[in-house]
């Protein structure tokens, strides 16, 4: 593998982990989290404990989906990975990021996602009663799996790219997909230590949604055409050559 | 303290339960918390709009928590317009 195709397969990584990072349940719940524990006067270093378990919890769950389903492919396409492996992984992203264009909020004031029900009242009563940093990682880790149905696109095409690379390389590329989907988590969780209103970074969460539904969206839709066309497309062309 | 007006859960799922002053003025103390407000200007707002609240809600034999929840946000946003604004929303963030 070229210079040129490691750091071609880096910026796929970099996209799908950006597209990653537009997703908005672990914020939610994040938010929400902060809120009740600062509405039962816990101290702040106690709040720091909480935000600080659960930003570790979802950088170890995203950092181990990733690194499972790249595994996973590794050891299921030791070779070459099959030209239809690719089309239904393209055809997933392009699929999800249509759906999130349509459905990702629901049609009511506020960031109501479309997840299941059962799922968001159980995250909801989980954010109300953490009280220790055990609880709230453990939180962390279950935000990130809440929102499969998103983020399985972006970390499933990162994965298939990632395999392809040397092992530093992909040991780089876990970290910086990490790194990139979790950076607004981080940002939300130094603001909120830093003393920043909840209900602040709630307005500007709602007045924007729109605008990170449509970046998904099209982002999702970009990365899996463009991969589509480099991993298929192009390589048919050169095989019919 | 309770009073014998009934408020009606949202969405009907959960049973009916009498109006209780504590429990109302705890919620709105503890939304003014969550925006960082001193510890004595929520409880003075929690006060006051308890009190009002409460003057609105004797007229009436029953209300839905949604209307409890916009009353109380209408109130509060003449004390502390972060808080009322995080009162009503808090159920819309997840």
């Amino acid at each position: 593998m070229t210079p040129v195709d490691t750091t071609i397969s880096l910026s796929v990584v970099l996209l799908a982990g950006l597209i990653h990072a537009s997703f908005q349940l672990s914020i939610s719940v994040l938010t929400l989290m902060s809120g009740h524990a600062l509405g039962r006067k816990t101290a702040h270093h106690r709040l720091m404990d909480l935000i600080g378990g659960y930003l570790l919890g979802a950088t170890v769950m995203v950092v181990l989906l990733l690194a499972f389903i790249a595994y996973l492919f590794g050891a299921l396409f030791p070779g070459q990975i099959p030209s239809i492996v690719w089309v239904v992984s393209c055809s997933a992203a392009i699929g999800v990021g249509v759906s999130i264009w349509l459905f990702y909020y629901r049609s009511q004031l506020g960031t109501v996602l479309w997840i299941p029900r059962e799922f968001a009242r159980h995250l909801d009563s989980r954010a109300k009663s953490t009280k220790s940093s055990a609880e709230s990682f453990s939180l962390g880790l279950t935000s990130i799996l809440s929102e499969i149905l998103f983020v399985f696109a972006p970390i499933v095409l990162a994965a298939l790219v990632l395999i392809r690379l040397t092992p530093d390389m992909q040991l780089l590329g876990i970290l910086l997909y990490a790194v990139v989907s979790l950076l607004p988590l981080y940002i939300i969780g130094i603001l909120i230590s830093g003393g920043h209103k909840i209900s602040h970074i709630q307005r500007w969460r709602e007045r924007n949604k729109r605008f990170l539904q449509f970046a998904a969206g099209s982002g999702l839709l970009m990365l899996g055409i463009y991969v589509y066309v480099e991993h298929v497309v192009v390589v048919s062309m050169l095989g019919g050559l | 303290m309770g009073l014998a007006v009934d408020v009606v859960k949202r969405s009907g799922r959960r049973k009916t339960e009498m109006f209780d002053t504590d429990k109302l003025s705890h919620s709105i103390h503890s939304a003014c918390l969550s925006v960082r407000t001193p510890e004595g200007q929520a409880e003075s707002a929690a006060s006051h709009v308890t009190g009002l609240v409460t003057l609105w809600i004797t007229q009436k034999p029953a209300v839905t928590s949604n209307d409890l929840r916009r009353q109380v946000a209408y109130h509060l946003h003449r004390y502390h317009p972060d808080a009322a604004y995080y009162y009503l929303h808090q159920r819309s963030i997840l």
